[in-house]
């Protein structure tokens, strides 16, 4: 048997899978943003973070406690909410962390580690995907957001925002839309429809590249790397990236590899929901090329670095 | 004019995906793609593209579509992005309808590689309790409990509710809490699902949780089951592996559970085409681990189980 084998038979089974399954998330996704763009001032969203660009970076990491969405639904949302005045630092920092730290995440993660250190599991993860939010917001700040945004994706006008200072928009006039109740309703949703064109293409594109990934490459060949702790953590980000699991269920994936140490495991449950083929894709929407790609990199060094040099040790201590 | 047809296009290529949705949910197909959790999602996922659609291709055209005049959406009147997300959006999904045989051949069962170790996987981790020596608690998904309920009842003594029965000793006269629970005699058999023909009804997971449960191996040894399961040849004529697809949230990430199979003489049976196999199962240990075999005595084709997934 060779290591590739494409049939349309299984292309097309896998493709439609992670469409019907990522699709739901995405209009969810959209419809907040549609919500959010009509009924939400700039000040609020401004004003529920610190002024200090560094504290609101640290509390954008915990918006996903209240505000749960998944990384299928999250790039409408934070769009939105940059457009709204969220500092690019803040809004890159709760795209990867609203994914791992939320209530539905870590209440899946202790479920499908029921019996191998669930509360250990549970909060590592979360305090993992926290951490290194946090980490990448931060470096983000050092950056120019022309530099990471792609053209025309988010509106930064005034020259303080770009400079990354919390500063809510002018909340501009109602463009063709009067301000009743109804015809924002009906703003908010041609609004969520046009945010889930610009999404679900790239979620298509993902999921197709996925689903070849998923059924045509033979993953046995990977196995054999589990023996070696740097190896077997690259190897389960590399899983990560090719399922494009949703992270409210991909620990019940991950506790299944058992022949793979647990830090690799956390690795793949860190970095999977921050980032993977079908993210690759919906991140552009938002950033450039070049960007993303970096970021993906980035990501992946940090986690595998962590995992495999730093977790090692605290489960070693733990006796797992 | 022009933007006000490709707003057309846009709302139609919402409602056809809505379609497509709810297409799959009512048929049933979506049943072989999704984790139940997940089903009612897509229904109203299906819903809401439709009304979204509707209120999409009958609105009215403005020159930004964005309600605070800040708009983001990539050349939002543009020709070209209507026409692609028709194109992506729509036509994939729409092509499924059509060209789907929803499942896997056997390519990819083989890509995926089978779960070793089935005590592993979740939901069934975690639920076994500790085998003592005596323990005659069968868990419910070992007898495919959780696919359906006439499968297997749990035992009155997994019921916590349960009152205990304060006549038991004198009833039954042997110690036991509960006279439900079978002695250590009979192996706790008549718990056991029977198919029409009087043969005990096991799923493929059953099996391989014996091979981790020694209780369920003593059940089952020396008793005639049947099991259905999707037919993968083996490597000679006499031998096939009975495969079913174990998910989490959708098929994407199924992955293939397997039981060995040897048959007395040659049969024919199409690459993963649904079969009903006849027999007894055979443990043999090996190092720490039991492994199964299912000698056939019969193999036949037979349609699809309701639900073709295990979950």
């Amino acid at each position: 048997m060779t290591w590739f084998t494409f049939t349309w038979q299984n292309f097309l089974f896998s493709f439609l899978a992670l469409a019907f399954e990522g699709l739901p998330f995405v209009l969810v996704g959209s419809l907040i943003s549609g919500a959010i763009a009509a009924f939400v001032p700039s000040k609020m969203i401004t004003g529920i973070l610190p002024k200090n660009g560094v504290l609101a970076t640290l509390a954008s990491g915990l918006l996903g406690l209240c505000f749960p969405v998944c990384e299928c639904g999250i790039v409408p949302v934070v769009r939105r909410l940059m457009n709204k005045g969220l500092p690019v630092s803040c809004g890159v920092t709760f795209m990867l962390a609203s994914p791992i730290v939320n209530p539905i995440v870590a209440l899946s993660t202790f479920a499908a580690f029921r019996g191998q250190s669930p509360w250990l599991n549970m909060g590592t993860r979360l305090v993992l995907g926290y951490l290194v939010a946090v980490v990448a917001g931060l470096a983000v700040r050092q950056l120019k957001p022309e530099c990471i945004l792609r053209t025309g994706a988010v509106k930064l006008p005034a020259r303080k925002r770009l400079a990354f200072s919390i500063s809510p928009l002018p909340d501009a006039a109602m463009n063709g839309f009067e301000s009743t109740f109804s015809q924002k309703l009906v703003g908010a949703i041609r609004m969520a429809c046009d945010d889930f064109i610009d999404t679900a293409i790239y979620f298509m594109i993902g999921a197709a590249v996925a689903a070849t990934f998923n059924t045509a490459v033979d993953q046995q060949i990977i196995l054999p790397l589990a023996l070696e702790p740097t190896l077997s953590t690259i190897s389960m980000m590399a899983i990560a990236l090719i399922l494009t699991l949703c992270s409210t269920s991909d620990a019940f994936i991950a506790a299944t590899f058992v022949s793979f140490p647990i830090f690799a495991r956390m690795a793949f449950m860190v970095f999977g929901p921050m980032f993977d083929l079908k993210l690759f894709f919906l991140y552009s929407v938002l950033f450039k090329k070049r960007f993303v790609i970096g970021l993906g990199i980035g990501l992946f060094v940090l986690i595998g670095l962590i995992c495999s040099r730093f977790l090692i040790y605290v489960y070693a201590g733990q006796g797992l | 004019m022009r933007a006000r047809v490709f707003n057309f296009v846009n709302g139609i290529t919402l409602i056809g995906v809505g379609a497509v949705l709810l297409d799959f949910f009512f048929t049933g197909r979506l049943d072989q793609y999704l984790h139940p959790q997940f089903r009612y999602w897509t229904l109203l996922a299906g819903v809401i593209f439709c009304v979204a659609g509707v209120v999409y291709a009958a609105g009215k055209t403005t020159s930004q579509c964005c309600i605070d005049g800040e708009c983001v959406h990539q050349s939002a009147n543009s020709p070209v992005r209507s026409l692609v997300a028709f194109l992506v959006l729509f036509v994939p999904l729409a092509a499924g309808v059509a060209l789907s045989k929803d499942s896997y051949d056997q390519h990819a069962v083989l890509n995926r590689g089978f779960v070793q170790d089935i005590t592993k996987l979740p939901s069934r981790s975690g639920s076994l309790p500790a085998p003592t020596p005596n323990d005659q608690v069968i868990p419910p998904q070992a007898l495919g409990a959780d696919m359906d309920e006439r499968a297997s009842e749990p035992l009155p003594q997994d019921t916590p509710s349960s009152p205990p029965d304060p006549n038991a000793v004198a009833k039954g006269g042997t110690g036991q809490a509960n006279p439900a629970v079978p002695s250590s005699d009979d192996n706790g058999s008549q718990y056991l699902p029977k198919a029409a023909d009087g043969n005990v009804a096991l799923e493929v997971t059953d099996l391989l949780y014996a091979e981790a449960e020694d209780s369920l191996r003593k059940m089952f040894t020396d008793k005639t089951i049947e099991v259905i399961g999707q037919y993968l040849p083996g490597s000679d004529a006499k031998q096939f592996k009975l495969v079913r697809m174990f998910i989490v949230c959708c098929a994407a990430d199924a992955r293939p559970l397997a039981v060995p199979v040897e048959v007395s003489g040659p049969m024919t049976a199409t690459e993963m085409g649904w079969v009903k196999v006849v027999g007894k199962p055979i443990f043999t240990q090996q190092g720490d681990r039991a492994h199964v075999v299912l000698k056939a005595d019969k193999v036949e084709s037979t349609d699809p189980p309701a639900e073709a997934m295990l979950y």
